[in-house]
């Protein structure tokens, strides 16, 4: 046993819980509720672009975002967005799981390898994305072009009919392995008996998958689906660097929306409303996640 | 129902061989218990009857059915895990009815099956609950109402009672026996306590390092050890084993070490000089106070350790450098460091080759 370092302070050397909290809490408050707080108080002012002067007028902003048409348009996007990605990667990654879940030699290299595309800056994958996705030179494109898929006339980014569709494909390459390695961590927990129990009470592989993977799984998918459809409700990144909501307002989200109000019209107080009414929308959407799929973390 | 015949069986890992050439007639209708220490090859070889090992070399047959490649699905065994391998998910209801769900079985059918099984069980109170919800115990009773719902033709069990606790592991010995007595399903029961082998079985198969050692009812195994390690293996505490020589005194056979003189059964193949080991269980190591032996045997010691267990009186002591142990039903009070003298029973001695451990 050490005895009480004398030279400090008694109240920090204590069993009380305010030194170890502390930390913590203070980051919360500087970089977590202060801006939450502040979009608050901004969301609450009128601005004039022509004066750059702000008025009190707290339902100003709020009457504007419910009566904006481009808000729900881009409501529509993210969550079609948010959807399609999900679904494919959650189906894709599942399926990749299911085929490295085996203790065969080589396996383990081939696990490690699928994290790569994790540690690409999300906006590096964009830029990646937007030269494979170039007319000319990019190899998605002219791959494409040479089956006959795809008319060189109508760009993938540059066509409003497709341009989310490539966006979604960079998300699911970058994000696919996240699900892969959540979907792993869970099926290699899971316990090996019951598969042998099943197979002595006469399940065939498929049906093992249905009646004991499926629902031993029900808690980590739901937790996956959970922490993707968090991430996917916020897409910025793919979308400013690959289209810049482009063309048109086709691939604009929600968050990108609200980085161009503030960024380009520096209009702060409508910016922080947007930005607020997302995330209220996903705290209430993930509360109710949580409480009826009854996930614990 | 079926008989199990398994002839010329074996395991490879690998270059590790786990069984070799194993064989063994499982008649129908018996209970057989595969008994051995930890990494013996049993339970491996039951999975390999199940159908959750592959065969590397040998036959597996039902009856007449040789089914080294019958997938496990289509052996109709039933099989009660260790951990009783329960599905989580599922209410002790649907486990139990899970296979005939896959069977597409009608749903009164399995509806009487699951009650019947249930009032067997005595888990009808249960059925809705899911395992989480139950006893280990009970747990284990669900595990076993999967398998008799399932009227299989062998029965399988990989140490069930392994994670009970001691009460509770008596009582479900007794509950199986009686299901095995009902039911008359051949049944294989791999374990590695050495009194549910003898409680429970008709036939005890002892195993070690992939071998079978000996095979035989539960009686004769204890009684006719073919070599050391059965002796040694079986019963509790295990049988005293003393190393000698074999010395005449007054024209008598005696089996010596310093200053004890064991007595040798009459016929014993012995002559004189051998070395061998002196095998006698501690309820036949008679102990007394004074020397009750007849003519010149000799045998005493040094008390370390009284334990009275109720019924009787565990005394353990060193008797020419070497630890043996006594029961005594009569409650007679030895102190740690008295001498105590013994009378092993010569019609219950076991001698071994000291180099083979093959019983003489």
């Amino acid at each position: 046993m050490s005895e009480r370092r004398v030279w400090l302070p008694r109240w920090l050397t204590s069993e009380h819980p305010l030194p170890w909290l502390f930390p913590v809490t203070s980051l919360l408050i500087v970089f977590g509720l202060y801006p939450v707080l502040f979009s608050l108080w901004l969301s609450f002012f009128k601005r004039n672009p022509a004066t750059r002067k702000e008025k009190f007028l707290p339902s100003w902003n709020w009457e504007k975002m419910i009566s904006d048409e481009r808000v729900w348009d881009a409501v529509q996007v993210t969550l079609t967005y948010a959807f399609i990605a999900l679904f494919i990667q959650l189906v894709l990654g599942l399926l990749i799981a299911l085929l490295l879940d085996t203790d065969r030699k080589g396996f383990g290299v081939l696990r490690a390898l699928m994290t790569l595309p994790l540690v690409v800056p999300p906006a590096v994958t964009g830029m990646m994305f937007l030269l494979m996705y170039d007319s000319s030179f990019g190899v998605i494109s002219n791959s494409l072009y040479s089956l006959g898929l795809l008319s060189p006339n109508t760009p993938i980014l540059g066509t409003a009919s497709t341009a989310l569709w490539g966006v979604i494909v960079a998300d699911v390459w970058q994000w696919t392995p996240f699900m892969v390695l959540i979907m792993l961590a869970g099926l290699r927990a899971l316990p090996k008996e019951p598969y042998e129990a099943a197979s002595i009470d006469g399940a065939s592989a498929i049906q093992s998958f249905f009646y004991l993977t499926l629902p031993m799984m029900s808690k980590i998918i739901a937790l996956a689906v959970l922490i993707r459809g968090i991430d996917l409700f916020r897409i910025f990144d793919y979308v400013k660097v690959m289209t810049d909501s482009g063309p048109g307002t086709a691939t604009e989200t929600l968050t990108a929306y609200a980085g161009t109000i503030y960024f380009k019209s520096a209009n702060f107080p409508y910016a922080s409303t947007i930005a607020l009414a997302t995330l209220i929308v996903v705290l209430v959407t993930s509360s109710l996640f949580i409480k009826i799929f009854k996930v614990k973390f | 129902m079926a008989s199990v015949n398994i002839s010329q069986l074996n395991k490879k890992y690998g270059a590790v061989r786990v069984l070799h050439d194993l064989d063994l007639q499982v008649a129908d209708g018996r209970f057989v218990v595969l008994l051995g220490p930890s990494g013996c090859g049993k339970s491996t070889l039951l999975r390999m009857i199940a159908g959750l090992e592959s065969i590397t070399s040998g036959d597996v047959l039902f009856d007449d059915t040789r089914v080294n490649d019958v997938h496990a699905k289509d052996r109709n065994i039933a099989m009660v895990f260790q951990n009783y391998a329960l599905y989580a998910h599922m209410s002790v209801r649907k486990n139990m009815a899970f296979s005939m769900r896959l069977k597409r079985v009608d749903k009164k059918t399995i509806d009487e099956k699951v009650t019947w099984a249930a009032s067997i069980l005595g888990l009808e109170p249960y059925l809705d609950r899911l395992p989480r919800e139950l006893s280990g115990g009970q747990r284990q009773r669900v595990a076993m109402g999967r398998a008799i719902v399932r009227d299989p033709d062998v029965f399988l069990f990989d140490e069930p009672l392994s994670n009970l606790d001691a009460k509770l592991r008596v009582q479900m010995r007794t509950e199986i026996k009686e299901l095995h007595q009902r039911l008359k399903t051949t049944t294989i029961y791999v374990t590695h306590d050495q009194i549910e082998a003898m409680t429970m079985a008709d036939d005890v198969v002892i195993m070690r390092d992939g071998y079978i050692e000996q095979a035989g009812s539960p009686m004769e195994v204890y009684d006719k050890p073919n070599n050391l390690f059965v002796a040694q293996f079986i019963g509790s505490p295990g049988m005293n084993i003393i190393e000698c020589q074999v010395a005449v005194k007054n024209g008598v056979y005696y089996a010596t070490r310093d200053e004890l003189f064991l007595p040798l059964p009459a016929q014993a193949p012995v002559e004189d000089g051998q070395a061998l080991l002196y095998g006698v269980r501690p309820e036949h190591m008679v102990p007394g106070v004074q020397s009750a032996g007849s003519g010149d045997s000799r045998a005493s010691g040094v008390v370390r350790v009284v334990e009275p267990t109720g019924p009787e009186v565990h005394v353990y002591a060193k008797m020419a450098g070497q630890d043996v142990c006594a029961i005594s039903r009569e409650r007679l009070a030895w102190e740690p460091g008295e001498t105590i003298y013994f009378q092993p029973d010569t019609n219950h001695v076991h001698l071994f080759n000291k180099e083979t451990g093959a019983a003489l």
